[in-house]
């Protein structure tokens, strides 16, 4: 379940970053807080130098992002302009199979539409080639030579440094007016669904713990007094409470450990086999898969992480193991005659 | 030489708003190597005069010195210890542990004081062998007569090497035979091995083999003979 949750939320997340502005954008200082066309990198052609300076392991995609009015003869709607280069990237690259009609913009050309899945850019998207999009610059008073930007979309090829990255660009950029934003900054409706969605999920496995904490407790509860008798008489032929109280705990140790090992085998077998076979969430849910600006790809792959793996078995083994504590001090509380007249 | 040594022992306790004097004022001396009776009616005290001497219970009163040292002033771990090295019991249910074989069974009070298993498992075999049961070592309480438990009960309380073997009604759960059995296998082990006995009973045949009676009534020692003056007087 924990799988699946992970595995859903990456997918999300991972679109999110190609449909959105990459895993670290650089753009104007104050600009997130309230965008404006005329809040533009002005030279882009040395914040560039400066990026490409640094080697990012991955790329560097720089877009320019406006709000246009989009006018037919009949209607006007606001919408988003995105200007980038039509190949390489990671936006194209994602869209550019959604193409439902004319054909895939090319080099200072436009004339297709697609469909993303996600009807918040659907209603809402325009993408252009950068030099197309520039001419608004151009008419907010940059200069073309400059090669202006409002942003550079920085996409990771190991994801997991992004922090050491985002640190290097700050650094590199310091003198710049500019700031670098990672994508949880930069979409933090998206974050706070993960966490909320998560929560949901741990709430859900805390239920399932419990049931398994009174499963084992009755168990291994019922054991003990089943064997009353048994423990009297190793206490009368001379085991004390203290090694009793050991040795039902040892019990629930071998319990957990069994259940674990189990657990390991079941969920892990569960997980592989998901992980490479893959979960058809659009066969499940019958429609789309889209949801906080983003989609989840039509078949998700289970996805644990060996931080989460330890996490839940230490979680489980902690729940299984602290259900033997009462049992033991029942044991131990045992006395033998007592116990051997029963 | 005195073996144990009871003085004022007193056990009382309450049962719901009565107040019970289960044993009152014993004085006893027990020497090395007797195979001693406790005979009484129910609710006399043997049995719990038995769990005092064993540690299972507390006096109320008195003391208790057995081989030198006062058990009732040991803490429950040490009391636990000491009956573990100092004495063996013999159960009126055989009390042994159904899912372990004759052989486990003795060898189970000798894995509880960390002998050696090799030591074990010979100290094991042997006793089973003086009480007549090897060839059924390898089968479970089960799959043996209440006699052949109850040897095996008296193997395990011997094979740990004891100074004192108490024993609780140890036939009132055998014919007569097995009973008669029982009690030679004890009567001879007790002279062979030069380990002390005191067994509670209500069982003539029981307290024929018996060297000394002890005769206890409401809690007290009304009597305390040798077999052959019992003997006489029953016979009488």
């Amino acid at each position: 379940m924990i799988g699946i949750g992970d595995g859903s939320h990456n997918s999300m997340i991972r679109n999110a970053i190609k449909l959105g502005e990459g895993h670290l954008t650089v753009q104007p200082r104050g600009y997130i807080e309230a965008p404006a066309n005329h809040k533009y990198l002005a030279n882009g052609k040395t914040l560039q130098a400066k990026l490409d300076a640094l080697n990012v392991a991955g790329s560097v995609e720089p877009r320019i992002a406006l709000q246009v009015l989009a006018s037919t003869a009949s209607n006007s709607v606001g919408a988003g302009l995105e200007g980038l280069s039509p190949g390489g990237d990671e936006r194209v690259e994602t869209l550019k199979p959604q193409l439902v009609d004319g054909e895939w913009l090319e080099a200072g050309d436009e004339r297709g539409i697609f469909d993303s899945r996600v009807d918040e850019l659907d209603d809402y998207l325009i993408l252009s080639d950068i030099q197309f999009a520039r001419y608004f610059l151009i008419g907010e008073g940059a200069d073309p030579e400059l090669a202006p930007v409002t942003r550079f979309a920085v996409f990771l090829d190991a994801p997991d440094n992004m922090a050491d990255w985002k640190a290097r660009l700050e650094s590199a950029l310091e003198s710049d007016d500019v700031v670098v934003l990672d994508w949880q900054e930069m979409m933090p409706q998206l974050v706070q669904f993960v966490m909320v969605d998560d929560a949901g999920n741990y709430v859900f496995l805390v239920l399932i713990l419990i049931m398994v904490v009174f499963g084992i407790l009755n168990t291994v509860l019922m054991s003990v007094l089943e064997r009353t008798r048994e423990f009297g008489l190793l206490r009368a032929l001379g085991l004390s409470r203290r090694q009793l109280l050991l040795l039902v705990f040892c019990e629930s140790l071998l319990l957990s450990l069994l259940a674990e090992a189990i657990g390991w085998l079941v969920g892990g077998g569960t997980h592989l086999w998901f992980s490479t076979h893959g979960i058809d969430m659009e066969a499940l849910v019958g429609g789309g898969t889209a949801m906080m600006g983003t989609f989840m790809d039509s078949v998700i792959y289970t996805e644990l992480s060996w931080d989460r793996v330890v996490q839940l078995t230490l979680i489980i083994f902690a729940a299984t193991l602290s259900s033997g504590i009462y049992p033991a001090l029942k044991a131990a509380r045992v006395t033998p005659v007592e116990a051997l007249r029963t | 030489m005195v073996l144990l040594t009871l003085q004022g022992i007193g056990k009382h306790y309450r049962q719901g708003e009565l107040e019970v004097q289960a044993l009152d004022g014993i004085d006893l001396n027990i020497e090395e190597g007797e195979f001693a009776a406790l005979v009484g009616p129910s609710g006399s005290g043997k049995t719990t005069l038995l769990n005092v001497i064993g540690g299972l219970d507390a006096p109320t009163a008195g003391r208790i010195q057995l081989n030198g040292t006062d058990i009732t002033t040991l803490k429950e771990s040490q009391l636990s210890d000491f009956r573990l090295f100092q004495l063996g019991f013999v159960f009126q249910a055989y009390n042994l542990v159904p899912v372990l074989s004759a052989l486990e069974n003795v060898e189970l009070v000798m894995v509880l004081q960390d002998r050696h298993a090799k030591d074990r498992r010979e100290r094991a075999e042997h006793y089973l062998k003086l009480v007549g049961l090897e060839k059924v070592m390898q089968r479970r309480p089960s799959a043996l007569s209440g006699g052949q438990q109850q040897r095996v009960a008296v193997a395990r309380a011997l094979a740990a090497g004891p100074r004192l073997v108490l024993a609780d009604e140890p036939t009132a759960n055998l014919d007569s035979e097995n009973a008669t059995a029982l009690l030679d296998i004890m009567h001879r082990l007790s002279h062979e091995e030069k380990t002390t006995f005191i067994f509670s009973t209500h069982d003539v045949r029981v307290m024929e083999r018996a060297e000394r009676i002890i005769t206890l009534r409401d809690g007290k020692i009304v009597s305390d003979e040798g077999v052959e003056r019992h003997q006489h007087e029953t016979t009488v």
